[in-house]
């Protein structure tokens, strides 16, 4: 048995494939619920009740769409200029504590909160361009450099709600003070979705596929993407590239930092109740998206209906919080998996040669 | 010279998972297979070492269970990244939250227990010491480590050559595999003898860096574990007699590892990935 | 009116176990968690309150949602309200204020907060305290050391921390007025990589004895390693290490749950008469105990130690020992005579906190940010007046 390249894999047959990975994760997460002594359809129609067929659930979707959103939509540019990076949670804070700066320090005017989202994507993009340039400067491998980062930001946080930052009526607890009103976002009535980021999210994912597809930057982007060789071939500056990959997907997450302390908590907290993971599970939005911005638009809700889901899972099942975790961790391995499938067709004869080049990896 | 020695002694026992897991780590991506699912390695490592123990098998029971725990994960990566050539970054990703989950899932009886019979720490940290040692011999005077590093290298060269690049890289990450569950039983039979959810607490991440901290290099991991070890252990000693906040302490470790990694890089010397790190490898591809 | 009536019935069926008819008038009761039930913790001991009021409140059905990050519980709540609950128990401060806007939004469910401070007609607080026994522990901690070097793992530097802190240095110098608390923060509720390398650095610096607050069994474990008295925190964690735990302190916050949902039952507490109940609840309403395990107040094993410790209280020579139990008994008491912020208390650095002749005050507590003379260490927020 092996696989022989389809030379133009049509998206219906993507289409097909994934859907059928997605079937394969739910039949294995099932036997999960069935050992956890959960009845899988019951499991999944809770799930379906509690997010799609609710306006409640709906909303907890659409609330966790905005950071992965956000963020995945950036992550898939900085992956195709191969800049790995897996800061995002730290990003995501520094853009939390630059908008808390502005909130908490300046004063509130109608440009506040413009201010805060501005301060936060500067704050998430300078982390980020920390990291590149290191890389160029240093050969200082990114995953390292971003994934130390993360602790470096989220113990700089702890530091400024315990100390120099600490609310004056939080009874001593480690929080900054509450925002005032001017520096809170709107919501959507009786949910916590702070629309004014959904919207920045939604715009920004199209115009960041727009960049991808319609404009220089862009196409020499896909060169240094699909092959840095012939990028340097064609005097492409790859560590340019790189550079502004960077701060896009910094500032991006930054931004998502800003929408969490803005739209949700109206003050800085401890910070692993504000990143909540949202940087790690951007990571597989992106990938999902296989490269296109404007798909985070799609995978961004899948990831977020499995997140949301399993907060109901937890108060109508009672099942235990990782169940989250295998369920992403089933879904996600099933995807990438079955992405040879589009590309592929299994042949099970051991006569056939292997063919040249053609498909795709 | 007792502060240096006591110092040491934590950094050494610390350091131990960190040693363990980075070690098989290094094997693993010298055949060029990436391996970001180490933390959910040592969690289920540390579940079923725990778990095997605490049902009242020998200790030397329960670090086989762990090792074939980690071994289990680590033939997922190897069927996913190889047989469906996924992107193996994802792959890890997914692959620590999996395993994150399914430990925490299945240790659920097994938590808030002591264990009647705890191992000590020393057998393994000498062995992780020994191991590094070893290690180096084979990668660099060994016809073995020569097809392992050939097969990270250059993997169609490896291939004409007449190797199995696909048996090595299987192989590879089995030992990878083995080591983080190992490194997960060390923490829960032997430095912190019990079950926890969560118990890991990110050291499987810490690990990941530090491979790439000490160039893929077995006998630089030592050092590199003993330096952020010491460092770790610092961060708790220096609270009080030196007068910065506690936060910018805890920080110190991973900001350190970025500043000496630069510092090395600006001076050339640091260790290279494997050249084919992270890519499937296709008979007849290119 | 009717739920009296109901309550009668209750009363009347419990004896012969016929509860069933009785259930429609048992509000069904939830609880939302900070964090994962099986750890050995601080919601661990929520579960096992809500498991044993469970079973004291004939007819009660009660639900839970564990790991609920600060930002959902809003989310949770009306998922819960949802499902038909009537009295909703938040379980951290990180939830007040999102508790206080349910409790506005859902005017006819009962809502209960722990460790906050902010009330409406439907929303109570509630907390069990453990700085009495803190007090306690620090005694034996400093009557079994040479030195007087004491150590203290900490989570973070919140008053709550603070208040526990002071008063382990505070009972450390009634016997030994030279004893010092060295603390070492990790900076997380749960950390047992942290605890453990926390509490070696304190070994390393000469503490004779440890006690802690976080989220794990760790600092027990590695006193046990190194052979060193230390005292279990929240839960018993006598069976880490029957020969070092000493004593402790252990939590009861059924106590609390089961004399609120009886009220609830009863009528007494309902949509409008919660705005001012508020539970402090320490020894002598036995929300709390001291206790290497449940009715093991002080190991045994260092009975003898602490009674070769002799101390003068009042110009009368006594024993730690018997000074100890002494104290848990008037302070289990109903009314109780003795309290350690009892003033006149300087805090370290000389300023005076808890004038003479008078008791700190539940908000003084509450709100603390200075610590007790004899505490070594960073502390973080510390007042400069």
């Amino acid at each position: 048995m092996r696989f022989t390249p389809l030379l133009n894999p049509s998206r219906w047959r993507t289409l097909q494939v994934s859907s059928l990975a997605v079937i394969v994760a739910l039949l294995i997460v099932g036997i999960v619920f069935a050992l956890s002594g959960v009845n899988p359809l019951t499991a999944y129609w809770e799930m379906l009740r509690g997010t799609l067929l609710d306006s409640r659930g709906l909303a907890e979707v659409a609330r966790r769409m905005i950071p992965l959103l956000l963020i995945g939509a950036g992550l898939t540019l900085a992956f195709r200029a191969q800049f790995f990076n897996i800061g995002a949670e730290g990003q995501l804070l520094f853009g939390a504590m630059a908008a808390g700066a502005v909130a908490l320090f300046l004063p509130i005017t109608p440009l506040t909160l413009p201010l805060m989202f501005a301060a936060g994507a500067l704050a998430g993009g300078g982390l980020a361009l920390l990291a590149a340039w290191l890389r160029q400067r240093f050969a200082v491998n990114e995953i390292l450099s971003t994934l130390m980062l993360n602790y470096g930001a989220f113990y700089l946080m702890l530091y400024l709600i315990g100390g120099p930052w600490k609310g004056k009526n939080v009874r001593g607890f480690m929080y900054s003070d509450e925002f005032a009103a001017g520096a809170q976002l709107p919501m959507i009535p009786n949910t916590l979705v702070h629309y004014p980021t959904l919207v920045l999210a939604i715009l920004l994912a199209i115009a960041l596929q727009i960049l991808l597809t319609r404009t220089t930057l862009g196409f020499e982007l896909r060169v240094v993407g699909e092959n840095s060789s012939a990028a340097k071939y064609a005097g492409l500056k790859t560590s340019s590239i790189v550079t502004i990959m960077a701060l896009i997907t910094g500032g991006l997450a930054g931004l998502a930092g800003v929408g969490e302390v803005a739209g949700i908590h109206h003050r800085l907290l401890e910070p692993g109740q504000i990143s909540l993971g949202y940087g790690f599970t951007a990571v597989i939005v992106a990938w999902l998206a296989r490269g296109n911005p404007g798909l985070t638009l799609l995978t961004a809700p899948l990831m977020a209906v499995i997140l949301a889901g399993g907060d109901v899972l937890k108060i109508s099942l009672n099942l235990p919080f990782r169940i989250v975790d295998v369920f992403s961790g089933v879904m996600l391995l099933c995807l990438i998996a079955s992405e040879i499938f589009i590309t592929n067709k299994l042949v099970w004869s051991r006569a056939v040669k292997p063919t040249g080049s053609g498909g795709a990896s | 010279m007792d502060e240096i020695l006591n110092a040491l002694t934590r950094a050494a026992s610390f350091g131990t998972p960190l040693l363990l897991a980075s070690l098989g780590a290094i094997v693993c991506e010298r055949s060029g297979v990436v391996n970001l699912g180490i933390e959910g390695m040592m969690a289920l490592g540390a579940l079923a070492g725990f778990a095997v123990a605490y049902s009242g098998s020998s200790l030397w029971f329960a670090v086989l269970a762990a090792a074939l725990a980690g071994v289990a994960a680590a033939l997922l990566h190897a069927l996913v990244t190889m047989t469906f050539r996924a992107n193996q970054f994802i792959a890890g990703l997914a692959l620590t939250m999996l395993g994150l989950g399914v430990a925490g899932l299945l240790g659920k009886p097994y938590e808030g227990f002591p264990l009647s019979d705890t191992a000590l720490e020393w057998p393994f940290t000498l062995g992780a010491g020994l191991l590094a040692i070893a290690l180096y011999g084979v990668f660099f005077y060994t016809r073995a480590g020569l097809l392992l590093r050939s097969v990270g290298e250059n993997p169609a060269a490896a291939d004409v050559l007449g190797m199995n690049v696909a048996l090595v890289r299987v192989l590879a990450t089995a030992f990878g595999g083995a080591l983080a569950g190992i490194a997960g039983a060390f923490l829960s039979l032997a430095y912190r003898p019990s079950w926890t959810d969560g118990m890991t607490v990110g050291l499987g991440w810490v690990a990941v860096a530090l491979v790439i901290f000490t160039g893929w290099h077995p006998l630089k991991a030592v050092l590199g574990s003993l330096f952020f070890g010491v460092l770790y252990y610092l961060q708790f000693r220096l609270q009080g007699s030196v007068a910065v906040p506690t936060e910018v302490l805890a920080a110190l470790p991973y900001i350190l590892v970025i500043v000496v990694l630069a510092v090395i890089g600006a001076r050339g010397q640091q260790g290279n990935a494997p050249e084919s790190l992270g890519r499937p490898y296709r008979r007849g591809e290119r | 009116m009717k739920n009296v009536l109901m309550l009668a019935a209750v009363a009347g069926l419990v004896g012969v176990g016929l509860h069933s008819s009785a259930q429609t008038s048992v509000p069904k009761s939830c609880f939302v968690y900070v964090g994962p039930v099986g750890d050995i913790g601080w919601t661990f001991a929520h579960n096992e309150a809500r498991l044993l009021t469970e079973k004291a409140i004939p007819g009660l059905e009660t639900k839970f949602v564990e790991s609920v990050p600060e930002a959902q519980a809003m989310p949770t709540i009306d998922k819960l309200v949802g499902d038909g609950c009537k009295v909703v128990f938040t379980t951290s401060f990180g939830f007040m204020d999102q508790t206080l806007e349910a409790a506005k939004k859902y005017p006819d469910v009962i809502f209960a907060h722990t460790s906050g401070y902010k009330r409406a007609p439907n929303m109570a607080t509630y907390m069990a305290d453990f700085y009495q026994i803190y007090y306690l522990n620090g005694m034996m901690a400093a009557a079994l050391s040479k030195t007087g070097k004491l150590g203290y793992v900490g989570a973070f530097p919140i008053p709550e921390l603070k208040r526990h802190i002071s008063a382990f240095a505070l009972g450390a110098r009634a016997v030994n007025p030279k004893a010092t608390v060295n603390v070492k923060w990790i900076n997380a509720w749960f950390d047992p990589v942290k605890a453990r390398e926390a509490a070696e650095s304190l070994i390393s610096e000469g503490a004779e004895a440890l006690a802690f607050t976080e989220d794990t069994a760790t600092v027990v474990q590695t006193a046990a390693k190194k052979n060193i008295p230390v005292f279990s925190h929240y839960n018993s964690m006598y069976k880490f290490g029957p020969d070092v735990v000493v004593s402790g302190q252990l939590v009861h916050w059924e106590k609390i749950y089961i004399d609120f949902m009886k009220k609830v039952v009863a009528g007494g507490y309902n949509t409008k008469s919660l705005q001012n109940v508020d539970y402090w609840w320490l020894l002598r309403e036995k929300a709390v105990e001291l206790g290497a395990q449940n009715g093991m107040p002080i190991n045994p094993k260092f009975m003898a130690r602490l009674k070769a410790v002799s101390i003068t209280v009042a110009g009368k020579k006594t024993n730690v020992y018997d000074r100890v139990m002494a104290l848990n008994a008037d302070m289990s008491s109903a009314k109780p005579t003795f309290d350690p912020y009892t003033g006149p208390i300087m805090d370290r650095n000389g300023i005076l906190r808890v004038p003479a002749g008078k008791v700190a005050s539940i908000g003084d507590l509450n709100s603390m940010g200075w610590v007790a003379p004899g505490v070594l260490g960073e502390i973080a927020d510390e007042p400069a007046k």
